[in-house]
């Protein structure tokens, strides 16, 4: 059997579980160096207050959800990850326990979205 | 993981009482304990951080003014350096992962990591900068 064509890995839900870690902690990282930069701008803080009414829009608070997603995702998929490393249930479990993660990610970023996005809801921004 | 599972398939003719053979204990290793421990404390930070001003506050209301209030106590400024530092290092560690991952010609690989560590250490020496000389 010739190596080269056949070879594509296709993993079951560890292989999802993994690449969405990496992709959440990904966009994480980048608007944490963002995050640095408008912080810092609190020396200016005319400037400061600009960029977080801009931060206020529909467009960043869809953002914002999406950071609340990944950093939950991220967050429990790590734990999980921890408790893969550290105890032997856990391994036997993997699966069921990614379900969980998965499960808690859209049950706590859907009301904090709500939350999130309730201004605009509500008309008071656009 | 690797210790224990040798653990359990020690044959019963081993002699128990020599301590199993460990892996060379490398910067590696310190990575992987770095990014579990940095990442059990980060669960907290980051949660917590992100609740207080994007859930329990609007966003909006986080202005200049909410960060006087808040930096005047210096328990938050070293609550949100703590973020700040494990947050940062821990992040740059996982893109360093990634970069080994797919930048696979050796010059590329390290232009890559030059630029990426240089950016991010800056950008950590502003934020430490920042968050240590500001005054309300």
């Amino acid at each position: 059997m010739s190596p080269a064509k056949s070879t594509v890995y296709r993993g079951r839900t560890g292989q999802w579980a993994f690449v969405f870690h990496r992709i959440s902690g990904f966009l994480v990282f980048f608007f944490l160096l963002l995050h640095i930069v408008d912080v810092s701008l609190i020396n200016r803080p005319h400037l400061y207050n600009e960029v977080h009414e801009l931060y206020g829009n529909i467009l960043l608070r869809l953002f914002e959800c999406g950071l609340l997603f990944a950093l939950l995702y991220h967050s429990l998929n790590g734990l999980r990850i921890v408790l893969v490393d550290f105890w032997n249930d856990a391994v036997r479990n993997e699966r069921a326990l990614w379900l969980g993660v998965v499960f808690i990610t859209i049950a706590a970023g859907i009301p904090g979205s709500y939350v999130i996005l309730k201004p605009f809801i509500d008309g008071k921004i656009f | 993981m690797a210790l224990r599972e040798e653990a359990t398939e020690r044959p019963a003719s081993a002699d128990q009482s020599k301590p199993l053979l460990r892996p060379r204990q490398g910067f590696e290793t310190w990575s992987w304990f770095f990014m579990r421990v940095s990442g059990l404390i980060l669960l907290f930070l980051a949660l917590l951080h992100f609740s207080i001003t994007h859930i329990l506050n609007d966003v909006t209301d986080t202005d200049a003014g909410f960060v006087a209030r808040r930096w005047d106590n210096p328990m938050w400024r070293i609550f949100d350096w703590a973020l700040l530092f494990l947050a940062l290092f821990h992040g740059l560690n996982g893109l360093r992962y990634i970069i080994d991952d797919y930048v696979r010609k050796p010059a590329n690989r390290a232009v890559t990591k030059a630029v990426v560590y240089s950016l991010s250490i800056a950008l950590f020496a502003y934020g430490t900068l920042t968050i240590i000389t500001y005054r309300a």
